[in-house]
């Protein structure tokens, strides 16, 4: 009965690092801003719909992959076209933040919470405009998985869920880089834990914030981009359960820590592959159960710092 | 919330009382206007219903300042309830599936309220949120409230529940069967409606109301002059979920068929709570005004709007800037402010320019942060 245990947990390694992609995007735009973004989700979406447009266009212009040499050729296209896809998140990310979030910081957590939800209402109807209402596969996941990396691990397993383990890694990577090493995310750092001194020694909140957001953008459609060159299809309500799972993820992590986002990511992802086979009755419950038994020992989360991403 | 918004009531003692015979009057008259008018009865029923959860959850948000996203936990708990006892129990009697709801939802939420009293903000949210996606995990995966597809709220499956005989009178008198349990339990939920209202004015002026408000205030004070606010919170919660409980039995009773989503899934947890802010946190009745505006956004506007979700957003960011009150809470300041403009015209046009001018600001805002972001800080 478990022999099939590793290929579960690794299926959950794969999940977990979506997972993470979305939430670390939510988990520093909370950490800096203060602001439950309730239209994440439909960021992750939107780079689902996107990626499907530009790797469509990418790989339409490419022939299929015959040989190893050419499959990886194909893949780094297709990552590539993923990339392309996150960045057109950072303006879109920019304007949103500039126009819309900007003049409610001051404002009670739920006005917040209605203003993203309005923009969650809004952009779901953008995508309906520009994509239609039906969903939209990009294909590319049978090519992906013809590069041959799985025989070398002994077991057989899809490359595209290797290439997501691997992209997951060096998100976090990158984000560890770039708040501990840089100086714009020390300066982000900064500025999240006590806005007005950082405005005091010069520091433009405004930008931060700005760039916070688009990042956090950034991010929500990187991991959709991820999932739809994956078997997972854009499909317009495809940003709901992900945004209430990436809370589930930041409170077990706790808020603001990208680490904890991690950690959290990973045993939300790791707990639901391994547990469903055995206890299908627990698929949807079992992340909220880990949540609520998280909370009640420590309120805080796991890595909770408040205000300050590490 | 700053207190001085739950004093927008300074209307004379006349204004107020002909306002709340008006607003009776409109309520009563429903089923009539929505004959000659092209209003939809059970839209507007609905959207009563949701707004009783509302109102419910506006006790908790407006006095202690808690944000629960997790309230259609108790929405569905007493639909499920009323669902369970009809499928079950083959109960037909209204008022005994109403009260199974309500006691349905009053134990969910004396054991959440429990578990959830002591914390804070957005801890306070996501641990609501997470209680209410366990219930809804829960039904959705059990076979007992037959998953995804719910009960249905017919004893034995054939009869409608019959609510105090009344309905029976209506048919003899020759009027259609569904029709006369629609009026009827519409009547119902007026009454209860009412009734509820009252309770939460007695209770939000009651020294156990300014209690909870001390406690939204600052609640190391609040501990100081001894009120145990922990065990406050939890009553205040358990309260707040019995509203939520009864508008989940009247739901059920009208849609005579309970299904996990409409009534459990997180999303309407949130819908619950924006009606609240978009009817006016600061009102009593604002948040069953929010219910109403809302469900009817949510529901009807996609038979006359292609892209009604885009509506829905735009009317709630229009709350978010331009009524901070919400719809209730703001029309005194806004009757006032029609009045100002009335005896001098030339304001109009001052609003006109600050309209364009901040749209001008924005739009210069996002080219610039665009252009910052291509090519680099300035």
């Amino acid at each position: 009965m478990f022999e099939s245990l590793p290929y579960h947990a690794l299926n959950g390694l794969y999940y977990g690092f979506i997972l993470f992609m979305i939430a670390a995007g939510l988990t520093i735009v909370f950490g800096v801003l203060g602001v439950l973004n309730l239209a994440h989700g439909e960021l992750y979406a939107l780079g689902s719909f996107v990626a499907f447009s530009i790797v469509g266009y990418l790989t339409g212009l490419m022939a299929e992959p015959t040989g190893p040499v050419t499959a990886l050729i194909f893949g780094a296209v297709v990552l590539a076209g993923s990339l392309a896809a996150a960045a057109v998140l950072l303006p879109v990310g920019a304007t949103l933040e500039a126009a819309f979030v900007r003049p409610i910081y001051d404002r009670d957590d739920v006005y917040q919470l209605l203003l993203t939800y309005a923009l969650l209402l809004i952009l779901t109807d953008v995508m309906k405009f520009v994509w239609g209402a039906k969903p939209l596969d990009v294909g590319v996941y049978g090519e992906l998985n013809a590069i041959p990396t799985t025989e070398l691990f002994g077991i057989s397993y899809p490359t595209y869920n290797v290439v997501v383990v691997a992209v997951g890694l060096v998100v976090f990577g990158w984000l560890v880089w770039f708040f501990d090493r840089t100086k714009t995310g020390r300066i982000v750092r900064a500025t999240a834990i006590d806005r007005e001194m950082a405005t005091a020694i010069g520091v433009s909140t405004d930008r931060i914030f700005t760039l916070v957001f688009a990042m956090g953008a950034f991010f929500a459609g990187f991991g959709g981009a991820m999932v739809s060159i994956g078997p997972g299809s854009a499909y317009l309500e495809m940003g709901l359960s992900p945004l209430v799972l990436s809370f589930v993820v930041i409170v077990i992590g706790g808020l603001g820590s990208l680490r904890g986002a991690l950690v959290g990511a990973l045993l939300v992802g790791v707990s639901t592959r391994v547990v469903t086979p055995y206890y299908p009755e627990l698929e949807l419950a079992a992340p909220f159960v880990l949540m609520v038994l998280v909370l009640l020992v420590r309120p805080e989360g796991l890595y909770g710092t408040w205000g300050e991403i590490e | 919330m700053s207190r001085a918004r739950l004093s927008t009531g300074n209307l004379p003692t006349v204004v107020r009382v002909v306002l709340v015979v008006l607003g009776l009057g409109v309520l009563l008259a429903v089923p009539d206007l929505a004959r000659v008018t092209p209003l939809s009865f059970a839209t507007i029923h609905k959207g009563l219903l949701f707004g009783l959860a509302a109102v419910g959850l506006n006790l908790l948000l407006r006095h202690t300042e808690l944000v629960s996203f997790g309230h259609v936990a108790f929405f569905g708990t007493g639909a499920y309830g009323a669902a369970v006892l009809a499928t079950y129990y083959e109960v037909s009697s209204g008022l005994v599936l109403l009260a199974g709801a309500v006691l349905a939802a009053t134990a969910v939420a004396l054991v959440v309220g429990y578990l959830v009293a002591g914390h804070l903000d957005i801890y306070f949210a996501l641990l609501t949120l997470a209680f209410n996606q366990v219930l809804f995990a829960f039904v959705v995966q059990s076979s007992f409230f037959n998953s995804t597809d719910g009960l249905s709220v017919r004893a034995g499956g054939v009869d409608r529940p019959s609510l105090l005989g009344l309905d029976q009178l209506l048919v003899s008198a020759g009027l259609d069967p569904v029709q006369a349990y629609n009026y009827v339990l519409y009547y119902l939920t007026v009454a209860i409606l009412v009734v509820m209202v009252l309770v939460t004015w007695k209770l939000v002026n009651s020294p156990f109301g300014r209690a909870l408000d001390a406690i939204g205030q600052d609640r190391t004070r609040a501990r100081f002059i001894g009120i145990p606010v922990e065990r406050y919170v939890w009553i205040a919660f358990t309260i707040s979920g019995i509203y939520g409980g009864i508008a989940g039995g009247l739901f059920a009773l009208l849609q005579l068929h309970v299904r996990p989503e409409p009534v459990l899934f997180a999303f309407v947890s949130g819908e619950i709570l924006f009606m609240a802010i978009l009817g006016g946190v600061g009102t009593l009745v604002g948040p069953v005004v929010g219910g109403v505006i809302l469900v009817y956004l949510l529901d009807l506007a996609r038979f006359y709007v292609t892209y009604y979700h885009a509506l829905t957003g735009i009317v709630l960011l229009a709350v978010v800037y331009f009524l901070p009150e919400g719809v209730l809470g703001s029309l005194p300041a806004l009757g006032a402010a029609i009045d100002r403009r009335r005896r001098d015209p030339g304001l109009v046009r001052n609003d006109v320019e600050a309209v364009v001018s901040s749209v001008r600001r924005g739009v210069h805002r996002a080219v610039t942060t665009v252009r910052i972001l291509v090519f680099g800080v300035n």
